[in-house]
């Protein structure tokens, strides 16, 4: 079983023995726990601008998101989260697991230019991965998730994977999230998503990821995967 | 916010600063002078849209008193009494306080364990043979549950009974009146009702015995969804679809333990579950009534009590051919 700890810092080669054992397990993980899923892809923008109190409190935030998570009766069981990182490169941080089988975090790092849309676009390929995964073991699941963090904008090429985001979201395909910290281009965030990009008030990343915590204890307590969840308000963290 | 609340008569009563519980729509209260008793404050946003129409909803299921003893089941959190607050608002209402955990994490592969460490299927059997008790009970009053979510039959590990609450969200007839059930999870959902208004549906009891199947599926089958199939459609496709996968002519059972626990269930059982979800689906005079599935469960209690079959909630493999149950000698075992 692979957790974030054991593939965090190093940068891991793209098929590697631990990947490959990762994706059984986490098979079995689906045929044992057959709960409805709920997968979450965490895309960070790490560049540079990022360094300092931002990441740290970043990194606080997703500690406090899987500990929350892990301490819910059922969406301990029925959320899967994978972490890409737009720092320098995109980078796959952590491919889809059960927060069940998740035991660390070893804090990221900021530096480096913002390739946020290829690591969304490795995020969105993965969810569909993880879908065709669902499918073929007869797991229903809930709408996916993409949460997208930045504090500026991408670098690289992003127009084609905010199309792709925006156009699931447009369909109910994907809960898609673009959340802007200060200095970002919320304009140019907005366009991964049909709703626009929220702003993120300071630094309030705790609260960020409480909300996102209690988001994901409603929807897996929500009896059906086809039905649309009431989420709690965004005033703790959102900025008007 | 005032936490002194008021009955119809005036008299006051102060309830717990904090709600112990929220929903999406309410907060719930403990009241410190009454332990036994809980007061439900929907949310002022709610109150806004619809207080008059569930005020007259709850006023309905208070006052008639062919309702009235379900105000003392113990199976039941009907509303006792409307309260108001001190502008004479009205805000709720009064109800038994019902002990135990939400049915979502007993019929759970993973969770379950932490709640009921020792649950056997003797444990499982008896929870639904209450909760199908107290339904039965409503069913004869004209109440149906309509929205059939598990998170609001709580599972009391101390008495292995069920308790029911959110009670004013089904469809009621009171006071000469019929009170709708607007809601429910489109996976619990018969299919002739999947797609519709719901707030505009009369509903029939032949759609609550499809959406009991499905609870009893799931509690007897770890949570496991009667209708998730390998390979593709969602749970809603495929009860619109009526692809169940167990049984002769099924496919697309998912890997695990399901096939082994299913071929361990009773003949008979098996059977109604079948035909409740393939017959039944298009047709809702086929499905196995309240009264049928009590006599099969209790039969299934008995002979378990007579080692007949498995007591475990997973058993290690599959079923043997040469057992000793309700199956008759000519049939050939359904997996
Ligand atoms: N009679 C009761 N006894 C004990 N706990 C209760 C009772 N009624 C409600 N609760 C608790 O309060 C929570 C919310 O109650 P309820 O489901 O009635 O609210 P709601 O807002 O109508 O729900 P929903 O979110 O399903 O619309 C329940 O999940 C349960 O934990």
């Amino acid at each position: 079983m692979s957790l974030l700890t054991s593939l965090f810092p190093v940068s891991i080669p793209r098929i590697s023995i631990s990947q490959e054992n990762s994706m059984s397990q986490s098979r079995i993980d689906l045929i044992d726990n057959p709960s409805p899923r709920c997968p979450v892809a965490l895309v960070l923008d790490t560049s540079g601008s990022m360094a300092g109190q931002p990441i740290d409190a970043l990194n606080a935030g997703i500690r406090i998101f899987i500990d929350e998570i892990k301490r819910d009766d059922l969406a301990r069981w029925s959320v899967d989260l994978a972490v890409y990182s737009a720092g320098g490169k995109a980078q796959r941080i952590q491919d889809f697991v059960g927060a069940e089988q998740i035991s660390g975090f070893a804090p990221l790092a900021a530096s480096g230019t913002t390739p946020l849309g290829t690591a969304a676009g490795m995020a969105l390929d993965d969810l569909e991965a993880r879908k065709r995964t669902y499918r073929s073991t007869g797991v229903p699941y809930y709408q996916p998730w993409l949460v997208l963090i930045s504090d500026g904008g991408p670098t690289d090429a992003w127009q084609d994977a905010a199309r792709r985001a925006s156009e699931q979201s447009a369909r109910r395909k994907l809960v898609s999230l673009p959340i802007g910290v200060a200095g970002a281009d919320l304009t140019m965030l907005s366009q991964f998503s049909s709703k626009p990009a929220v702003a993120l008030d300071g630094l309030k990343f705790r609260e960020l990821f409480q909300w996102l915590s209690a988001s994901m204890a409603r929807v897996s307590a929500s009896t059906s995967s086809d039905t649309e969840v009431q989420l709690p308000g965004i005033d703790s963290w959102g900025s008007i | 916010m005032t936490f002194i609340i008021r009955n119809a008569a005036g008299e006051s009563v102060q309830l717990a600063d904090m709600p112990f519980a929220r929903g999406g729509e309410a907060a719930v209260h403990a009241v410190p002078a009454f332990p036994g008793v809980v007061v439900k404050l929907y949310h002022p946003d709610v109150l806004q849209k619809r207080s008059a129409e569930m005020r007259t909803k709850i006023d309905a299921m208070t006052a008639d008193p062919k309702l009235a003893a379900f105000k003392q089941h113990p199976g039941l959190a009907w509303p006792r009494f409307s309260v108001f607050d001190e502008r004479q608002q009205w805000r709720g209402y009064a109800m038994r306080r019902a002990e135990g955990v939400r049915m979502t994490v007993l019929a759970h592969a993973m969770a379950y364990r932490e709640h009921f460490p020792s649950l056997d299927r003797p444990a499982l059997v008896a929870y639904l043979l209450s909760l199908l008790t107290t339904v039965q009970e409503l069913h004869t009053a004209n109440v149906l549950v309509g929205d059939y979510n598990p998170a609001n039959f709580l599972c009391d590990p101390g008495s292995g009974t069920v308790a029911l609450i959110d009670c004013d969200s089904w469809q009621v007839d009171a006071g000469g009146k019929r009170f709708r059930c607007p809601v429910a999870a489109p996976d619990m959902l018969a299919p002739e009702l999947q797609g519709k208004q719901l707030g505009g549906v009369d509903r029939a009891l032949e759609s609550e015995h499809f959406s009991l199947a499905i609870l009893l599926f799931k509690l007897l089958m770890l949570g496991r969804h009667p209708f998730d199939v390998v390979g593709g459609a969602s749970p809603v496709e495929n009860i619109r679809n009526g692809h169940f996968p167990y049984g002769m002519g099924g496919g697309g059972i998912p890997k695990g333990p399901w096939f082994n626990i299913w071929s361990h269930l009773p003949f008979k059982l098996k059977e109604q579950l079948v035909r409740t979800f393939r017959e039944g689906s298009a047709n809702p005079a086929d499905r196995t009534s309240i009264a049928e599935w009590i006599k099969l469960l209790k039969l299934y209690k008995r002979e378990m009590s007579k080692k007949y079959h498995d007591t475990v909630i997973k058993p290690a493999n599959p079923k043997p051919k040469d057992y000793l149950g309700s199956q008759p000698i000519s049939q050939p075992i359904i997996a």
